[in-house]
C-alpha cells in the first residue's frame, strides 16, 4: 500500500516559517508511523525526528499524527491512514519547533523539576511497602516523559500534566516525606483531579489510570 | 570550553548511579546522546538479581554465574557483583525505586534463566524503566549538570593520558572541548552491528568504538547475547520474565521442545542454550511459518498476565496483533547484549589513566561467555556505583593542564565537517552500508558460526569500511543534524563489526554465546582465556588474558 506523508519541516538556518512536504511512501499492514518516518528519512537524510527505543518506553518520538499528539512507534499506521491514502505528522503542540518534528524539551523537563520530583525518604523507613501501596504506585509510575499529556491536556491546576503524574505518583508512595501534602500544589479540587484523570486516560499512550489520593 | 571535575558519558542506569554516588557540591556532569530518561537502560523488563532471599545465598548466585558464563567469567569480579548485590538493592529500596512487593513488603523475585533461585527484584516487567526513572529523580535532586543530546566525538589523549573529550552539541550543531580530571564511558551496547535486534537505534557503541580508537583495550567481543524470545519480525523484546512467570516453548508439532535440550532447566535453561534450541528446532524442519517458534502464555491466565507482565501483553497486541491471553506470541532469537566490551579493573579503570568504563561499555568480566538474564541490570549499579565513588577519589587531583592537543583536534573536526557536503542522487549512503554491515552480521556472525562465514563476514566488513571512508561527511554546523550523527554512528558499528567478527574467528571452539559449528566443543586447554583487542596501524591485534579462576574450576556445563 502506499500513502502520502504529509510532513511539517521547519530548518531555523533557511526557513521563515514551517512549510509541510509531502512524500510517498509503500507501507504494510504490521508498520508503525516510526517505521514510515524511518523510510522517509532514508529517502531524505535531512529529515529531523527524534526515536530511539521503538516499542514504546523510551518516549522519544511523541508529534502530532492525524491531528493527535501520540508516539509515533506506538501508532499503527493502519489506524490513522485516512481513506483518502494521506497522513499529516506534525511536531508537537504547546512546544516551541526547534527543527522538523523536533521540539524544545527542557522546558517540560524543568516543569518537572519544580514538583521535587524524587522521594524524599521518611526517616528510617524499614523499606517495607505493601502490595496494596505497591499497586497504587505503579501506573503513574509507568509514565515515560513522553510529552503527549502536556501537549493534550490543558486541566491540570497549577503543575504540569507530566509534573502532576509525578507528584501523584509520590503522593501514594508511603516511603514520601511529602506524602499526599504534595497534592496542596497542584491547587486540584476533586473535581478537578476527575476530570484530569478522565482526560490523562483518553490521551497517554501508556494508558496510565491514576489511582484514588487523598486531597487535604 | 566547558570544564568539570567529573565528566560522566552516557545517562543510562550505569551513568546516572556513577553520578549520584558524588557528595554534595561535587562538580560532576553527565553529557548523554538522549535525554537521559529515554536511555535503553528503560528497555530492560525482567529484574536485578540479588541473593536477598531467605534460602538464597550469595555463594549460589556467584556459581550460577560461573556456571552461566561457561567459565570464562572473572571469578573475583563476580564476586564483587553478587556479594554487593543485596546491599545496593536496599540502597535502590531507600531511592525510592517501586518495586513489586511480596506479601510481607519486601522487593518481590522472580526466577530468570539459569537460575536456582527466584533471584530477581522486579517492577511488573518494567524494571529497567522504574530504576532508571528513579535514579534520574537522585540526579536531579543531587544538581549533577547534564548536557542531554550532546554526543562524544573523540576521546583526547595525550602522553598515555586522558586529556579531554570533543562533543558534538545536537541543538547547536557545535563542537565543544570538554576538559576533566576523570572520565567515566557509560554508554551501553552496539547490538545495532546487527540486523535483528532488540536493541534501540541509539545502541551504537559510540563509547566502545571510541574508546577502543584512543587506544583502550577491549576484550571478549566474540561474546554476543542472542535472546531466545524476541517477536517474530520486529524484534521486539518479550522478556526473560515470560517463561520465569511459567511460560512454555512449542515448536510446529507442539512440543515442549526444551526437553530435549536442557531437561531441568527447560525454558528456563541460559539464553545461549535456549537460543540454539529454537534454531535447531528450525533448522530440523520443527519451525513454524517461515522460521519461527511458539511462546505460550494462554495457561497463566488473562489476571496474571496483566498483572505481572503488563508490557509483553502489550508489545505481543500492538506489534504483533497477538493477544497472549488467547494465543501463543510468535519469537525468534535476536541479538540483545553485548558481552564484550572495554577491558576494566574492579574500580572500573580502563587502561588508560583518568579513563573508566562501566556497564554494558565495560568487560569487567562479570558475564563470561554468556550473561544470566537478571545480571547486566545488577551489575549497571554495582559498578555503576563502584565507578562514581572511583570517580570521586580519581577526581582528588589537580586539573591537568589545558593541552594542545585539544585545540587542535577541535580544529581537525572543524575542518572535516565544514567541508562536508551534500551528498549527490546515486552516491553511496550511510544507509546502505548500514544495511550491508548489519545484514553481514545477523547472517555469518549469529548464533551458529562456521569458520568459512566468519572470514567472509571479516572480509566483507573491510570493504565496507573502504566505502564509508570514501563517504562526504555529511556538513557539519546544523542543528538536530541526525544525517551527521548517523553518519558517525557508523564509524562506530562498523569499528566493532570488525573486532566481533574478527574475535569470533579466532576463538576455534564453542563457549557460552558462542558457538563454532566448525569446533563445537569448549577447549579450555586452548580457549580458556579473555580474547584482549587494540587497535593497530594495519587493524586489529590480538592477544590473550588471564581468567581469573577463584573458588570453582571449570567442569562440564549442562543443564
Amino acid at each position: 500500500m502506499r500513502l502520502a506523508l504529509i510532513i511539517n519541516r521547519f530548518d531555523p538556518q533557511t526557513d521563515n516559517q514551517p512549510y509541510d512536504r509531502e512524500y510517498t511512501v509503500d507501507w504494510e499492514q504490521h508498520e508503525t508511523v516510526l517505521d514510515l518516518l524511518l523510510k522517509t528519512r532514508r529517502e531524505d537524510p535531512s529529515l529531523a525526528f527524534r526515536r530511539s527505543c521503538r516499542s514504546s518506553i523510551c518516549g522519544s518520538c511523541a508529534m502530532v499524527i492525524a491531528d493527535r499528539s501520540r508516539l509515533a512507534c506506538h501508532t499503527l499506521v493502519r489506524e490513522v491512514a485516512g481513506d483518502g491514502g494521506s497522513l499529516t505528522i506534525k511536531p508537537l503542540p504547546g512546544f516551541r519547533q526547534l527543527k522538523d518534528l523536533v521540539v524544545e524539551m527542557d522546558p517540560f523537563f524543568d516543569a518537572l523539576k519544580r514538583v521535587l520530583p524524587w522521594v524524599i525518604i521518611v526517616p528510617q523507613h524499614n523499606g517495607l511497602v505493601s502490595p496494596e501501596d505497591s499497586e497504587r504506585i505503579e501506573p503513574p509510575a509507568t509514565c515515560i516523559l513522553c510529552g503527549v499529556c502536556d501537549a493534550e491536556v490543558r486541566q491540570s491546576g497549577s503543575v504540569t500534566p507530566a509534573a502532576l503524574v509525578k507528584t501523584v505518583r509520590l503522593a501514594v508512595d508511603p516511603r514520601d516525606a511529602l506524602g499526599t501534602e504534595r497534592m496542596k500544589i497542584t491547587g486540584l479540587t476533586e473535581e478537578g483531579l476527575q476530570t484530569f484523570r478522565e482526560l490523562l486516560a483518553s490521551v497517554c499512550p501508556k494508558g496510565i489510570k491514576l489511582p484514588p489520593v487523598t486531597l487535604e | 570550553m566547558i570544564v568539570h571535575d567529573m565528566v560522566i558519558v552516557g545517562g543510562g542506569l550505569t551513568g546516572l548511579m556513577a553520578a549520584v554516588q558524588a557528595p554534595p557540591g561535587a562538580d560532576v556532569a553527565i553529557i548523554s546522546k538522549v535525554y537521559p530518561t529515554r536511555s535503553h537502560s528503560g528497555a530492560a523488563q525482567g529484574g536485578f538479581n540479588a541473593a536477598i532471599g531467605e534460602d538464597d545465598s550469595v555463594e549460589d548466585h556467584l556459581f550460577d554465574t560461573v556456571k552461566g558464563g561457561d567459565y570464562l567469567g572473572d571469578q573475583d569480579a563476580i564476586e564483587v557483583l553478587c556479594s554487593e548485590g543485596p546491599d545496593v538493592i536496599r540502597q535502590l529500596e531507600q531511592m525510592g525505586v517501586p518495586w513489586s512487593r511480596t506479601p510481607d513488603g519486601r522487593p518481590a523475585q522472580r526466577a530468570l534463566g539459569g537460575a536456582g533461585f527466584p533471584r530477581a527484584c522486579y517492577a511488573a516487567d518494567i524494571s529497567g524503566h522504574v530504576v532508571l526513572h528513579t535514579l534520574y529523580e537522585r540526579a536531579l535532586a543531587a544538581g549533577v549538570r547534564i548536557y542531554p543530546e550532546w554526543r562524544l566525538v573523540e576521546l583526547l589523549v595525550e602522553d598515555g593520558a586522558l586529556a579531554g573529550l570533543l562533543v558534538y552539541d545536537l541543538a547547536t550543531g557545535r563542537l565543544e572541548v570538554v576538559r576533566c580530571r576523570v572520565a567515566l564511558l557509560a554508554t551501553g551496547g552496539y547490538g545495532r552491528i546487527f540486523r535483528k535486534t532488540t536493541n534501540a537505534h541509539a545502541n551504537t557503541g559510540d563509547g566502545t568504538a571510541i574508546a577502543y580508537r584512543a587506544g583502550a583495550v577491549l576484550s571478549d567481543m566474540e561474546f554476543v547475547q542472542f535472546h531466545p524470545t524476541t517477536l517474530y519480525g520486529t524484534n521486539i523484546l518479550i522478556s526473560e520474565a515470560a517463561r520465569g512467570e511459567g511460560g512454555y516453548l512449542f515448536n510446529a508439532d507442539g512440543e515442549r521442545f526444551m526437553a530435549r535440550y536442557a531437561p531441568q532447566k527447560m525454558e528456563l535453561a541460559p539464553r545461549d542454550v535456549v537460543s540454539r534450541s529454537i534454531f535447531q528446532e528450525i533448522k530440523e524442519g520443527r519451525g513454524l511459518g517461515d522460521g519461527y517458534v511458539n511462546l505460550d502464555l494462554t495457561h497463566l491466565g488473562a489476571d496474571k498476565i496483566t498483572r505481572q507482565l503488563p508490557q509483553v501483553n502489550e508489545l505481543a497486541l500492538l506489534y504483533a496483533a497477538v493477544d497472549p491471553t488467547q494465543t501463543p506470541i510468535p519469537i525468534e532469537p535476536a541479538q540483545h547484549y553485548s558481552m564484550g566490551g572495554i577491558r576494566v579493573n574492579l574500580d572500573c579503570e580502563t587502561n588508560i589513566p583518568g579513563l573508566l568504563a562501566a556497564g554494558e561499555t565495560a568487560n569487567v568480566s562479570v558475564h563470561g561467555a554468556n550473561r544470566l538474564g537478571g545480571n547486566s541490570l545488577l551489575e549497571t549499579v554495582v559498578f555503576g556505583r563502584r565507578a562514581g565513588k572511583h570517580l570521586v577519589k580519581a577526581a582528588d587531583r589537580p586539573s591537568p593542564p589545558p593541552r594542545s592537543s585539544l585545540e587542535l583536534a577541535l580544529a581537525r573536526w572543524q575542518a572535516i565537517f565544514c567541508t562536508g557536503k551534500p551528498p549527490q542522487p546515486g552516491d553511496d549512503s550511510t544507509s546502505a552500508i548500514r544495511d550491508a554491515m548489519s545484514r553481514t552480521m545477523t547472517d555469518k556472525v549469529g548464533v551458529f558460526r562456521t569458520g568459512e562465514e566468519l572470514r567472509e563476514a571479516v572480509e566483507e566488513i573491510a570493504a565496507l569500511r573502504r566505502r564509508y571512508r570514501a563517504l562526504r561527511v555529511p556538513p557539519g554546523e546544523h542543528p538536530f543534524n541526525y544525517e551527521l550523527i548517523e553518519h558517525l554512528e557508523l564509524g562506530c558499528l562498523l569499528e566493532l563489526s570488525e573486532v566481533t567478527a574478527g574475535a569470533a574467528y579466532r576463538r576455534t571452539e564453542s563457549r557460552g554465546a558462542h558457538y563454532r559449528m566448525d569446533y563445537p566443543r569448549r577447549d579450555d586447554a586452548n580457549w580458556l582465556h579473555h580474547t584482549l583487542v587494540r587497535r593497530g596501524g594495519d587493524g586489529p591485534v590480538y592477544e590473550a588474558g588471564p581468567v581469573s579462576i577463584t573458588r570453582f574450576q571449570p567442569q562440564k556445563r549442562g543443564y
